[in-house]
């Protein structure tokens, strides 16, 4: 049994070293020959057996004695689990051939953590969000696309969080692939904890909204993240971004002063926490989720395969 | 005088290191022993310093090859108490030396070699396989049934003097004048005497006598053949070529006079100048004083664990060999295990005498062979642990 992980083992580290490749051959005929037992010649696995409990008989002759005489089901439970971590391996290694990363299309390192639970800002990422998790749907948020598209994919951002923005390029790119067979909806998930002008970009948008003029809104302040709160007080740089994509400025002063969709806000972003979203950017697509920039493969991926289910290739 | 270990250990420099960050308890003498500086620094010499052949350059360093060489033949006619220097042939191994005797000596059809029970692989091949001759055998250690199975046609006794396999000897000397009486040669394997015990040659007579260097602190793949300079004239040529002889033509050659004649082709110089010096080594710490401390430790061991492990032979005199068993474990068991728990080093296996554990249906035992440097405080680590395996394995 031993012979068989064993022969994973050391066939493995044959690849790196050539010290290993006795011992692979050796590993190889146990598993495939069953070696007989010549008299001059110890088995691998006896001798795997012996060197691990003599091993442990200089330090708990009762732990050697253990692993002695339950060797065999020890060896069994050792066999099961590197073949589970190599079924792991294979399956990261397949991730990162599809998404670029080793976990699959859910998670990454770009991603602006919103932590609900504790005061502090970056600890942990954390989804203990209370009750059952709940898919979003598009709500009456700003939308580009087909109307009745049979894929919606819903993006949970925040206009101050830099991996929303670097997400931006690739929405675009799936958008303009995409955007006479799905719906992108933009839903705001303002994290205030670590960026304190997130909610008034996000009422801005909102704001630019009931003038039309919502997209032009949200590709400026993406644009122009890094210059906001650096050197331009963030009201004032609102104000003129504004009034550089012609809003009536009157009514986008007043609409922003009577914080007319903070509730709106709000809703979004608890339609996010019911969803399980604990940082930006999060992508719903028909209620399959992708969180943080993912390589556009891992979205045509996704999309592909919902288009397929709905019949539209 | 007695030895004293602790002295002697101080010349081996392996003992003075670590394996795996404690020191290490060598009990495999009987395979190989381990080396002193002394014999280290003479093959160095070899290389540093003469590092030419023997035997055929008139230069100055081809000269200091063969004064050498001939003092190392002195050395072994001294430590044997042989006749004469050139009585020894230089050879790889035990093997090989019986090797040169089962095929050069002059047989005829209907001979028979007569050897023990417990012979080593190296002293029952080479009758197994020869056509024409019979290979008897007779019980390890029993005159009677020696006597017995000597016949008329016996033209050779081929026997180990000291079992490998568990450290008992033959009564040789008896075994010797029975055998002459019988006018059959005598060839003794003494791979585990030699390095063990005094070894008279003239008082022992046997015609022929081999043994390991690696076994007695020499170099790895030396051996020596003693044989009686009439009897090693009157072999036939086996191994020949250059170095044996004096002239040839296209059709005739004339043979060089012993020990040449045997020893073809150019030799391991560096191999039997560290042998001469590892004898000289020996010679000087007195065989007598090396049989006593290992009976001695030996004594320690079996008093210790007589009850504890299965003893392959309960034999008083058993050299400096504990070879036994442990229930339920195999011998590469125990041998892997003392390794990796106390870095205690012992054979496991059938020690190449396979033909008598198969005959007593055993696989084969762990062997800890002791030897001079052996000291009691690693005989107590190993009734140690041996024990503790007893206690929590089986
Ligand atoms: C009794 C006996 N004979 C012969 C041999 C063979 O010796 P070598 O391998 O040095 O030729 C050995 C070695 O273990 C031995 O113990």
């Amino acid at each position: 049994m031993i012979c068989i992980i064993a022969f994973v083992v050391f066939a493995v580290m044959a690849i790196f070293s050539a010290n290993y490749r006795p011992l692979a051959a050796e590993a190889f005929d146990c598993v495939f020959r069953k070696m007989t037992f010549r008299k001059c010649k110890t088995r691998l696995d006896e001798r795997i057996k012996s060197k691990i409990t003599g091993k442990l008989m200089g330090h708990t002759p009762k732990g050697a004695a253990f692993v002695f005489k339950r060797f065999e089901i020890l060896s069994w439970i050792f066999v099961i689990v590197t073949i589970v971590s190599l079924a792991y391996s294979g399956y990261s290694t397949y991730n990162y051939i599809q998404y670029g990363n080793c976990y699959g299309p859910e998670v990454t390192g770009g991603f602006c953590i919103y932590n609900a639970l504790e005061g502090e800002k970056f600890t942990e990422l954390q989804k203990k969000i209370e009750g059952e998790t709940i898919l979003p749907d598009a709500d009456d948020d700003p939308a580009i696309g087909l109307e009745d598209a049979k894929v919606t994919m819903i993006e949970f951002g925040c206009y101050s969080c830099p991996h929303t923005r670097e997400a931006q390029q690739i929405v675009r790119e799936v958008v303009s692939q995409y955007k006479d067979r799905i719906k992108f909806v933009f839903r705001d998930f303002p994290i205030e904890q670590i960026y304190g002008d997130a909610f008034l970009h996000a009422e801005a948008a909102n704001c630019a909204l009931e003038q039309d003029m919502f997209w032009e809104m949200h590709e400026l302040i993406f644009t122009e993240q890094e210059v906001c709160g650096e050197e331009v007080h963030p009201e004032d740089h609102i104000e003129d971004a504004a009034k550089r994509i012609g809003l009536n400025m009157k009514e986008f002063k007043k609409c922003m002063k009577e914080h007319r969709y903070k509730e709106e806000i709000e809703k979004d972003f608890n339609d996010g926490l019911k969803a399980g979203v604990s940082g930006t950017p999060t992508f719903f697509i028909n209620g399959r989720r992708i969180i943080g920039p993912k390589p556009i493969k891992a979205f045509q991926k996704i999309i592909d395969e919902e288009l397929e289910k709905a019949g539209e290739i | 005088m007695g030895l004293n270990p602790e002295k002697l250990r101080k010349d081996f420099p392996i003992l003075d290191t670590k394996v795996k960050g404690r020191p290490i308890i060598y009990m495999d003498s009987a395979c190989q022993t381990l080396r002193p500086i002394q014999v280290i620094n003479k093959i160095n010499e070899y290389y540093n310093e003469y590092p030419v052949c023997g035997d055929r350059s008139q230069h100055k360093l081809g000269k200091r090859v063969d004064e050498e060489i001939a003092k190392a033949r002195k050395i072994f006619r001294k430590f044997f108490n042989a006749k004469h220097s050139e009585e020894f042939i230089f050879t790889k191994n035990t093997t090989e030396s019986i090797n040169i005797i089962a095929n050069a000596l002059k047989f005829k059809p209907g001979d028979a070699v007569l050897c023990s029970d417990k012979e080593h692989n190296s002293n029952l091949l080479q009758w197994q396989i020869k056509k024409d001759i019979k290979h008897n055998i007779f019980e390890f250690g029993n005159i009677e049934d020696f006597k017995s199975k000597l016949t008329k046609n016996t033209r050779l006794v081929s026997v180990v003097h000291t079992s490998n396999m568990d450290g008992t000897s033959n009564p040789i000397k008896e075994m010797i004048k029975i055998a002459h009486d019988n006018e059959s040669l005598v060839l003794i394997d003494g791979a585990q005497s030699a390095p063990h015990r005094e070894i008279n040659l003239k008082k022992l007579d046997a015609d022929f006598f081999a043994c390991s260097g690696h076994k007695m602190l020499g170099p790895s793949g030396t051996g020596l053949l003693f044989g009686k300079k009439e009897q090693l004239e009157n072999l036939n040529p086996f191994l020949v070529g250059g170095g044996t002889v004096e002239e040839s033509t296209y059709t005739t050659h004339h043979w060089e006079p012993l020990p040449n004649r045997i020893e073809p082709g150019l030799q391991n110089y560096a191999g039997i100048i560290g042998l001469g010096e590892a004898v000289h080594y020996l010679d000087k710490i007195r065989l007598k004083n090396i049989q006593k401390h290992e009976a001695n430790l030996n004594k320690k061991a079996t008093d210790a664990l007589g009850d504890v492990v299965d003893l392959i032979s309960k034999d008083q005199e058993r050299a400096g060999i504990f070879s036994f068993n442990i229930k339920n474990l195999t011998p590469h068991n125990i041998a892997i295990m003392l390794d990796n728990s106390a870095n205690i080093m012992i054979r496991s296996g059938a020690h190449c005498v396979h033909s008598w554990f198969n005959k007593h249906n055993m696989t084969g035992s762990a062997r800890a062979s002791f030897y001079f440097y052996n000291t009691e405080e690693e005989i107590d680590i190993f009734i140690e642990e041996i024990k503790k395996l007893r206690k929590h394995l089986t």
